[in-house]
C-alpha cells in the first residue's frame, strides 16, 4: 500500500515550516486517497450483515426511553397540579391518554423491529405526536389561564426519544425542532404581555427538546464506538495468519478473474463469441491474462499487517507501513495482537484530531555468527503525529511492551517510539 | 476485559458532558431573561456557571472524580446564591425557580452517568443526590416557593442515573456481540485463505488457461478455430470445476493431474504440453529422459517456463517445429528448447518485451532455477532452463 511513503523526519531535526506543511499535506492526501478507495471484502460484509441485529443500539434505546420517561412523569405531575386552572382540562387529558397508549405501542413495535423503522411507521408516530400537541394546546387555551403550561405536548419529546435507535439521528432532530417551534409558538403568544411567563415556557420547551436531542447524541457516540470496535475485531483475525498470506480482497479478486476467464472461454467454446475475436474481445483477453498472471504470483509476499491495514476502515487511512522485508510476518501472534492494539489505541483515542502513525520495520540486525536458539532481532520504528505524549494511554505502552522493549522520544512535535523486537529464528524451527 | 470497561466509561463520560453542557447553557439563558435575580447575583451565578461548564468539559475527557466534586460544589453554591438573595416580599420568582430546577436537574445531575459503576462511585452518587436535594429543599422552603424545582431535581437525577446505569449495561452487551462477529469472521478469513491457496495451487490449470487467453488476445490468429474452441471448452470446464470446489483432474487429455502431490513424474506431464502445442500447430519433439522425479512446485515452474518458451517459438520463430531435450544429473534437471526459426538479435530486442523476464525467469528463480537465452538473426533460438532436483 504505501511502502516507502513513511518519511523519516528524524534526519531533518528542524524542518522549516513550509516543508512541514507539505509533509502534512502529503499525509492528508494519502489519507483521503485511501479513504476513498476503501472497500471491504465481500465475505466480511456478509458476516457483519448476518449478525447485525443486536449491534443496533436497541438495548441502549430502551434505556434512553426510560430515562426520558422520568421527564414525562414530571410533566404529568405538573398536569395534575394545574388541573384546576384549566378552562377545560378534557382535551389535555385526552392528549395524555393518547400519548400513553401510543408510547406503549411504539415501545412494543420498536422492540420487535429487526432493523430500521419503515418510513410510513415513522411518519405515523410523528403524526400521533402532532395530534397530542394539538389536543394539549387546545386545552391549554389561549393563555387566559394563569400559570398553566403545555404538558402533554412537551412530553412528546420524550416520546420521540423512543425512536433514536431505529431512525437516523437527523430525522429525529428535525422532528424535535419542529415540535419545539410549535410549542414555542403556542406558549409564547400567551407570554407576550407577561415576561414572567417566559421562563417557565423556556423550561417546558427545553424539557421537550432535550431528551430526544441528548438521546440522538448518545446513540451516535455509541454507534461510532461499535463501528470502531467492529473494525478492530474484523482485522484482528489476521494475527493468526501465516507469515505471509493472500489477503481476502486478493482472494476474491482471483476468484473474479477466474470467473471472467471461464465466461470468456465458455463463450468462445460454444460459439457465442465468433472467431477470430474482435479487437475489443481480444484486448479483454489480454487484460485478463495479465491480471491472472499478476494475481497468481501476488499476495504471497504481503504480511498480515498489510492485510489488517488495507481491510480496516479506521487504521488504513491513518497508518503508513514500510516493511520491505516482510518482517512483520515473523512476529508471534501475541506480538501481532499487541502491535495492532497499540496502533488502534493510538488512533482511536482522539477527539477530532486525525493522527498518523508511520511504521518502519527493520533492517534485520547482523549479530555476527548465528548459533542455534539465538533470537533474531530487528527494530520497529513508530512515528506518531497528532498525539501528544501525555495523551497516550497507559494501555498503549503496555501493549508496546509486549511487542518488545522500547525507547520513546519527542522530536519536532512527533512522538518517536523505537521498539527492539526479538523473534524466534525461523531457521531453527 | 479492560477495553470494554474503557469504552463503557468513555461513552458514559461523553454523555455526562453533553448533558451537563446543554443544561448549563440553558441556565445561562435564564439569567438573560428579564425578571430574574438582581445584577450582582446574576454576575456571580454567571461566573459559577462558566466554571461549571469548564469542569463539565474536562469531565468529558478524563472522567475523574475531582471534576465531579467540583461540579457538585460549584452547582450547589450557585443554587444557594440564587435561593438566598430573593426579595423577601415576593419569594422566588418563576425565573429563579426554573434556574434552580435546571441547575439541580441538569447541570449538577450530569455527573450521575460517570458515577454508576463501582461501589465507591455509587456512594458518591447517592451523596451528591442527597446534597443537591437538600440545598434545593432548603432554598425553596425558606422562600416558601412551589415544589416545582424539587420535583424537577428528583426527576432529573432519576433519569440520568438510570440512563447512565442502563448505558453501562449496554456497552458490554454490544461488545460481546462484536467479539462474536470477530470469531465468525476469523473462520471466514481462514476459508478465504484456503480458497486462495486452492486457486493459486492449481498452477497447471492456470498455465493452460493463460496459454489459451494469450492465444485469444492475439485474436486466435494462426490457430484453427476448431482447435481453439476445443481448447477453450476444456479450459472453461476446468475453471468451472475449480469454482465448484473440486480439484479438477482433466479427463479429456487424461495425462496430467492437478491433485496435490509431493513429487511428480516429469515424463507424463510433458505429454500434455506436447498435445496442447500440437493443437495450436507447433510440433514438439521430445528427446532424452522424461523419467525424472521433481518436487511439485519445481515441476510446476519448470513446465510453466517450458510452455512459455514454446509459446514464444510458436508466435515469433516462423517455424512449426521445436525440439526439447531433457537431461539431468545428480543436482539439476535441464531442458533445452531449440528451434530453427528466424531468430533475433539479443541486443536489439529486450527480453522484457518477450515477457521472458516475467514469465520464465521469475518463475524459475522462485524455485532456485535459471534460464539462459541464445539467439542470432537467421540461426534460430535456443533456451536453456535449469532447475534443481
Amino acid at each position: 500500500m504505501s511502502a516507502g511513503t513513511a518519511q523519516t523526519p528524524a534526519s531533518a531535526p528542524r524542518p522549516n515550516p513550509s516543508s512541514a506543511r507539505a509533509h502534512k499535506q502529503l499525509l492528508d492526501e494519502q489519507r483521503d486517497e485511501r479513504r476513498r478507495t476503501f472497500r471491504r471484502p465481500q465475505r466480511t460484509v456478509n458476516t457483519t450483515r448476518a449478525n447485525r441485529t443486536g449491534l443496533g443500539s436497541r438495548h441502549l434505546g430502551l434505556g434512553i426511553s426510560l430515562s426520558g420517561g422520568f421527564f414525562a412523569l414530571f410533566l404529568l405531575w405538573r398536569f395534575a397540579v394545574q388541573w384546576d386552572r384549566y378552562p377545560n382540562p378534557l382535551p389535555t387529558l385526552a392528549a395524555w391518554i393518547v400519548l400513553l397508549v401510543a408510547t406503549v405501542a411504539t415501545l412494543i413495535v420498536v422492540n420487535r423491529l429487526a432493523d430500521r423503522m419503515p418510513t410510513w411507521m415513522f411518519l405515523t408516530v410523528l403524526a400521533i405526536g402532532e395530534i397530542v400537541v394539538g389536543l394539549d394546546l387546545a386545552g391549554y387555551g389561549r393563555g387566559d389561564a394563569v400559570d398553566t403550561y403545555p404538558t402533554a405536548a412537551a412530553a412528546v419529546g420524550a416520546f420521540f426519544a423512543i425512536l433514536v435507535s431505529v431512525r437516523r439521528g437527523r430525522e429525529i432532530v428535525a422532528a424535535t425542532l419542529v415540535l419545539g417551534a410549535v410549542i414555542a409558538a403556542g406558549s409564547l403568544t400567551a407570554a407576550r404581555d407577561n415576561p414572567q411567563v417566559l421562563v417557565p415556557a423556556i423550561l417546558t420547551i427545553s424539557l421537550c427538546v432535550f431528551p430526544p436531542l441528548l438521546g440522538v447524541s448518545i446513540v451516535r457516540g455509541f454507534r461510532r464506538m461499535v463501528q470502531r470496535e467492529l473494525d478492530l475485531v474484523l482485522v484482528q483475525s489476521t494475527i493468526s495468519q501465516p507469515s505471509s498470506a493472500v489477503g481476502m480482497l486478493a482472494s476474491e479478486e482471483l476468484a473474479r478473474i477466474d470467473l471472467d476467464a471461464e465466461t470468456l472461454l465458455d463463450d468462445v467454446a460454444t460459439g457465442r463469441t465468433a472467431l477470430p475475436l474482435s479487437p475489443a474481445k481480444s484486448a479483454a483477453a489480454a487484460t485478463l491474462a495479465t491480471q491472472l498472471r499478476l494475481h497468481l504470483i501476488e499476495g504471497r509476499r504481503e504480511t498480515w499487517l498489510h492485510h489488517a491495514l488495507t481491510e480496516s476502515e479506521f487504521l488504513g487511512p491513518a497508518v503508513n507501513l514500510d516493511d520491505p522485508a516482510g518482517l512483520a510476518g515473523e512476529l508471534s501472534p501475541t506480538q501481532r495482537d499487541a502491535l495492532l492494539l497499540a496502533i488502534w489505541l493510538l488512533i482511536s483515542d482522539t477527539d477530532g484530531a486525525e493522527p498518523t502513525v508511520s511504521l518502519v520495520f527493520g533492517p534485520l540486525g547482523r549479530t555476527g555468527g548465528h548459533s542455534i536458539g539465538e533470537m533474531l532481532r530487528f527494530p520497529i520504528k513508530m512515528i506518531i503525529e497528532g498525539v501528544p505524549r501525555r495523551r497516550v494511554d497507559p494501555e498503549t505502552w503496555q501493549a508496546i511492551r509486549v511487542v518488545g522493549p522500547h525507547i520513546d522520544s519527542v522530536r519536532s512535535g512527533q512522538l518517536h517510539v523505537d521498539i527492539e523486537c526479538s523473534i524466534d529464528n525461523p531457521a531453527d524451527a | 476485559m479492560p477495553r470494554i470497561a474503557r469504552e463503557r466509561d468513555r461513552v458514559l463520560r461523553r454523555s455526562a458532558r453533553v448533558t451537563g453542557v446543554t443544561a448549563s447553557v440553558t441556565s445561562l439563558a435564564y439569567l438573560a431573561v428579564p425578571g430574574g435575580p438582581g445584577a450582582p447575583v446574576t454576575l456571580l451565578v454567571g461566573a459559577l456557571l462558566v466554571l461549571i461548564l469548564g469542569c463539565q468539559y474536562v469531565l468529558g475527557q478524563s472522567g475523574a472524580l475531582r471534576w465531579v466534586l467540583c461540579i457538585i460544589v460549584l452547582g450547589n453554591a450557585a443554587i444557594l446564591v440564587v435561593g438566598s438573595n430573593h426579595r423577601v416580599d415576593v419569594g422566588l420568582t418563576g425565573v429563579e425557580e426554573a434556574l434552580i430546577g435546571s441547575l439541580a436537574a441538569g447541570a449538577i445531575s450530569c455527573v450521575a452517568p460517570v458515577l454508576v459503576v463501582g461501589p465507591q462511585r455509587q456512594l458518591v452518587l447517592f451523596g451528591a443526590f442527597g446534597v443537591t436535594v437538600a440545598s434545593v429543599a432548603l432554598v425553596t422552603m425558606s422562600a416558601g416557593a412551589s415544589v416545582l424545582p424539587l420535583a424537577l431535581t428528583v426527576c432529573g437525577w432519576a433519569a440520568l442515573s438510570l440512563g447512565g446505569w442502563w448505558m453501562a449495561q449496554s456497552v458490554p452487551r454490544v461488545l460481546q456481540r462484536v467479539a462474536a462477529i470477530g470469531r465468525a469472521h476469523h473462520a471466514e478469513r481462514h476459508a478465504s485463505e484456503l480458497e486462495a491457496q486452492r486457486r493459486q495451487g492449481a498452477r497447471l490449470l492456470h498455465d493452460t488457461v493463460l496459454a489459451t487467453l494469450t492465444l485469444l488476445a492475439h485474436s486466435g490468429v494462426g490457430v484453427s478455430p476448431a482447435a481453439l474452441r476445443q481448447q477453450s471448452g476444456d479450459d472453461a470446464h476446468l475453471l468451472r470445476q475449480l469454482r465448484l470446489g473440486a480439484l479438477p483432474t482433466p479427463s479429456r487429455s487424461g495425462v496430467y493431474t492437478l491433485e496435490p502431490a509431493n513429487t511428480s513424474m516429469l515424463g507424463s506431464t510433458l505429454e500434455s504440453v506436447k498435445q496442447r502445442f500440437g493443437r495450436m500447430g507447433l510440433e514438439v519433439d521430445w528427446h532424452g529422459s522424461g523419467q525424472v522425479l521433481l518436487p511439485a512446485d519445481v515441476l510446476d515452474s519448470f513446465l510453466l517456463a517450458l510452455g512459455e518458451c514454446l509459446e514464444n517459438v510458436r508466435r515469433h520463430s516462423g517455424v512449426t517445429r521445436a525440439d526439447v531435450t531433457i537431461s539431468d544429473d545428480d543436482t539439476t534437471v535441464r531442458a533445452m528448447v531449440t528451434d530453427a526459426g528466424k531468430g533475433f538479435n539479443l541486443s536489439a530486442v529486450s527480453t522484457e518485451r518477450l515477457g521472458f523476464a516475467e514469465s520464465v525467469v521469475a518463475r524459475l528463480r522462485d524455485v532456485g532455477g535459471t534460464a539462459r537465452l541464445f539467439s542470432s538473426p537467421g540461426s534460430g533460438t535456443t533456451v536453456v532452463l535449469e532447475v534443481p532436483k
